[in-house]
């Protein structure tokens, strides 16, 4: 067996993922802090209070938000549009690229095999005309793919809800109060879809045993020759085959 | 001692001179069009059932003891302040979204237009500081407002509670019990404007809210479910026999 490494993320991106780690994870615990309102809070009313004593008061930790949300919408904007070729586009090729029957197969087995395990996935797949085969992937597996299309959809619309929120104060008027009340509900209705994903994707990469070699490749940029033939069968061909 | 801040005020005392009113104006810089306080006149029909007498209902923000604008507000920017009873406005923290405006059924708030944050009456927040009372108390003429402490058994405002059967202006639907207590007649004591809690809020707190808790919370089953299955079936493998010999050798899963 081959424990040749194979080049699977470059250096730029994997900077921008750990930054946007960093931020989101901030922005997400200052953004829930900014929620003083028992009916609103998620979490019971200690979390704003914790923030609030933690940044020194609402006004600070609103302060913070923006500026830190201003820093990573901006340091995105930059990173799309000057990798536009290398990055963005390619980026978002592979994870637009369906292959429905076979994606569909895989989110429903794979669903089922890690929460159930292989044979039970196959007894259960059986009477659909299924075997108990997980089909071969791209790049990016269906789950990835799906997750990559939630999370950028919500980082769209949480930008441009803040946006709106920051411009309330800024510029809009009385007559446009109802549009900066209704970016507050969907940027709290876009970071939970976001943090729902973001569950699922942090147990795969750093929990789960199977992908653990995806996960030590978000820092040397390698995976295993082995775990790609395994988990990206239809990347590995491409790579294998220009090479 | 902490406090409760109130005002009682004598309608048949108040003349509708508008002394308050203007009065507020200068004392607070209210911006052109908004006013932090009012006097509201029944309806002549009203008034003609009362044997003619005209009745006036001064008013201002109430600093209600359950106070509907703070319930609509998402960040707290609006609180009642513990120490004093009234409701106030962190300016640094409002972003202007304008959810407490219909939420307060008096209209007590309006956005002020430069600030671009609510902003209502503080009882002269700024004059208290330096000792004096709020500006509409000071220069109403016939002393129609009085302003005191409900906490402090000497203050005004409860003397005259004492001596007077006294009224609370309100709605019956969203009563926030009102720190403005009437004496006289105020003339129509059930507010006919509900507090209205903005679609957006209600939208949230109703369904955005649990829904976005049974998302996340589905998520989280889901990944302790995966959790739970790596404990339970750690050498779980591939059943299938394409290149057998060389996968799963190390019992660990793959696809």
């Amino acid at each position: 067996m081959s424990n040749r490494m194979i080049k699977r993320h470059e250096g730029p991106a994997i900077l921008i993922h750990w930054f946007n780690a960093i931020a989101w994870f901030f922005l997400l615990a200052t953004g829930l802090g900014l929620i003083d309102n028992p009916a609103l809070q998620p979490l019971g009313q200690w979390w704003p209070e914790m923030m609030r004593d933690l940044f020194g008061g609402g006004a600070p930790l609103l302060k913070v938000h923006l500026i830190v949300g201003v820093v990573w919408a901006g340091v995105w904007l930059i990173f799309l549009l000057a990798g536009i070729a290398r990055y963005t586009l390619p980026f978002l090729k592979q994870i637009m690229t369906f292959k429905l029957p076979r994606d569909i197969q895989w989110m429903i087995k794979k669903n089922m095999q890690m929460t159930m395990g292989y044979k039970m996935m196959a007894r259960l797949v059986k009477p659909m005309g299924w075997d108990g085969k997980i089909p071969e992937q791209g790049f990016y597996n269906a789950g990835q793919k799906a997750a990559a299309g939630g999370m950028i959809a919500g980082a769209v619309v949480i930008v441009i809800t803040g946006f709106i929120m920051f411009m309330s104060k800024v510029y809009l008027g009385p007559a446009e109060t109802p549009l900066v009340q209704w970016s507050i509900t969907i940027h709290y209705i876009a970071a939970a879809v976001t943090f729902g994903i973001l569950l699922i994707h942090i147990y795969m990469a750093a929990i789960s045993r199977e992908e653990r070699p995806a996960f030590i490749s978000m820092f040397t940029g390698e995976v295993p020759e082995e775990y790609a033939r395994h988990h990206h069968r239809l990347w590995y061909e491409k790579v294998e085959g220009r090479s | 001692m902490e406090k409760k801040l109130a005002m009682v005020i004598d309608s048949f005392a108040c003349i509708d001179c508008k002394a308050c009113q203007a009065a507020c104006k200068e004392a607070n810089k209210v911006p052109v069009g908004e006013w932090r306080n009012w006097i509201k006149t029944p309806d002549m029909e009203a008034a003609a059932k009362k044997g003619g007498r005209m009745l006036f209902q001064p008013g201002n923000c109430m600093q209600c003891e359950k106070p509907t604008c703070v319930e609509a507000c998402p960040t707290g920017a609006t609180y009642k302040d513990p120490l004093d009873g009234t409701v106030k406005i962190n300016r640094e923290l409002c972003i202007g979204c304008g959810q407490c405006l219909p939420s307060c059924p008096y209209g007590a708030r309006y956005r002020h237009p430069e600030l671009r944050v609510a902003d209502k009456c503080d009882f002269c927040a700024k004059r208290r500081a330096s000792g004096l009372e709020p500006a509409c108390v000071s220069t109403c003429p016939n002393k129609a407002r009085v302003f005191g402490d409900l906490n402090d058994s000497t203050s005004n405002v409860r003397k005259l509670m004492k001596k007077d059967s006294y009224v609370q202006v309100v709605n019956q639907e969203t009563n926030t019990d009102p720190h403005i207590y009437y004496l006289g007649d105020p003339g129509v004591t059930d507010w006919p404007v509900k507090a209205q809690m903005p679609s957006a809020f209600a939208f949230w707190k109703n369904l955005a809210g649990p829904a976005m808790k049974v998302f996340v919370g589905l998520s989280g089953l889901g990944v302790g479910a995966m959790l739970l299955k790596q404990f339970v079936m750690p050498g779980d493998a591939p059943l299938h026999e394409e290149n057998k010999g060389e996968e799963n050798k190390g019992g660990d899963d793959h696809e």
